[in-house]
């Protein structure tokens, strides 16, 4: 039997490793029915008083990541994909509000890296006090649709990667679900300008609102991938969870998205374009983070949460 | 009232509230823990209000909560104004 295959026969016969689709090194497997796994908020950059103050306006409030149980008014406890937990981020009901958790690694080579996960997303029920209505964007309840769906603003995965070489860039893939209008876009999109650092914003606190959407905030950098949207499974109401399937590849030899397969889609990403950043940085050698964020487009909180993540590298 | 936590894993809690500035004519701030079983509807727990009245650092525990955490806090006294930190510590 060849190498290659016998490992893939283990990965077959692990429960916890088949259902993903890993490269040849998993650098992490993140279960969150064990814990969040370095999976922590993001903080913007703060002085050497540990002054929070001079936080970023719209960096100061991220949310910790929490473990869910996904326990909903109207069943209870719900539970993971894979057992009791899973790692939700939420956003505030704030239009605006973005929720973001961040995991940190380094690189030890480069090549192409893999990011896998199950996740799933939401909108907060509704209680009598808090409801908007049964029409909402274009959705009108009528049994089967429901406005929550369109109270979703959207969720992204990003990476913030910088070389041994200090050029620092990202990688970045957003679901658009709705647009600001909270019109269903249901499009997947790419900012085509790097996020505004804290050291570019320094001087520039006036302009920063708590709502800026901090991975691109002009909304004309976001570009769709396609004209094709993707519909995923919603599911009729907030309290109830369909696990989806999600693995991203880029390259941080050539800098490059490559792939992003979600459910049975399959995305070509070798022509969306990843912008540097024209300074080089020091003190950022072989940077490899991870983050998910979730962002809500109504006054209503937004979740993504995530049932269990793998990274895998090729080297 | 701080976001709501969900913590069905953790089977002891501690807050620590950092009072950072606390101004106003006799400020005090009233801190009290609460509890739900859906992030949506809420009571307080039974831990009685814990009351502070200067900056510094004051600190409780909650066991048996349940699924979910959050904080209501109130300022009392002529014009108030806090400044607080908040830290939710969990463990299995």
């Amino acid at each position: 039997m060849e190498s290659d295959d016998l490992r893939r026969a283990l990965i077959a016969a692990d429960p916890k490793l088949s259902k993903f689709n890993p490269l040849p090194r998993i650098l992490a497997f993140d279960e969150f029915n064990t814990g969040t796994h370095g999976w922590t908020e993001l903080i913007g950059n703060h002085d050497g008083h540990g002054n929070l103050d001079t936080v970023d306006k719209h960096m100061r409030d991220f949310r910790p990541p929490q473990l869910s149980s996904c326990d909903f008014f109207d069943t209870g406890t719900h539970g993971a994909m894979s057992g009791t937990y899973a790692l939700k981020v939420a956003t505030r009901p704030v239009t605006g509000h973005t929720g973001v958790a961040i995991r940190r690694l380094t690189m030890a080579q480069r090549g192409i890296v893999q990011f896998e996960t199950y996740f799933t997303y939401k909108s907060e029920a509704a209680t009598a006090e808090s409801s908007l209505g049964n029409r909402f964007g274009e959705i009108e309840w009528d049994g089967n649709l429901h406005p929550s769906e369109a109270q979703f603003g959207c969720f992204t995965i990003a990476t913030d990667l910088c070389d041994g070489d200090g050029v620092r860039y990202h990688t970045v893939m957003r679901y658009q679900n709705t647009d600001l209008d909270n019109k269903l876009t249901r499009r997947w999109v790419y900012p085509v300008v790097p996020e505004p650092t804290p050291k570019e914003n320094l001087h520039n606190q006036d302009n920063l609102v708590a709502t800026e959407d901090f991975t691109a905030p002009n909304p004309e950098d976001w570009h769709p991938l396609d004209e094709e949207p993707q519909f995923l499974c919603y599911n009729e109401v907030p309290t109830k969870v369909n696990w989806h399937y999600l693995r991203w590849q880029f390259d941080t030899r050539s800098r490059t998205n490559v792939e992003l397969q979600v459910n049975d889609r399959v995305m070509d990403l070798r022509d969306v374009p990843v912008p540097h950043y024209p300074d080089r940085y020091d003190g950022l050698e072989n940077l490899l983070n991870f983050y998910v964020s979730v962002r809500t487009h109504s006054p209503v909180r937004n979740f993504l949460f995530l049932d269990s993540a793998l990274i895998s590298v090729d080297w | 009232m701080t976001e709501p936590y969900e913590a069905a894993w953790a089977g002891e809690a501690r807050w620590f509230v950092r009072t950072l500035e606390l101004e106003g004519e006799q400020p005090s701030l009233h801190l009290v823990t609460q509890i739900s079983p859906d992030g949506l509807h809420w009571c307080d727990e039974e831990t009685p209000e814990l009351v502070t009245t200067e900056p510094g650092l004051v600190s409780w525990r909650v066991r048996e909560f349940g699924h979910w955490l959050r904080l209501r806090a109130s300022l009392r006294g002529g014009d108030p104004k806090a400044k607080v930190l908040i830290y939710l510590a969990l463990k299995s």
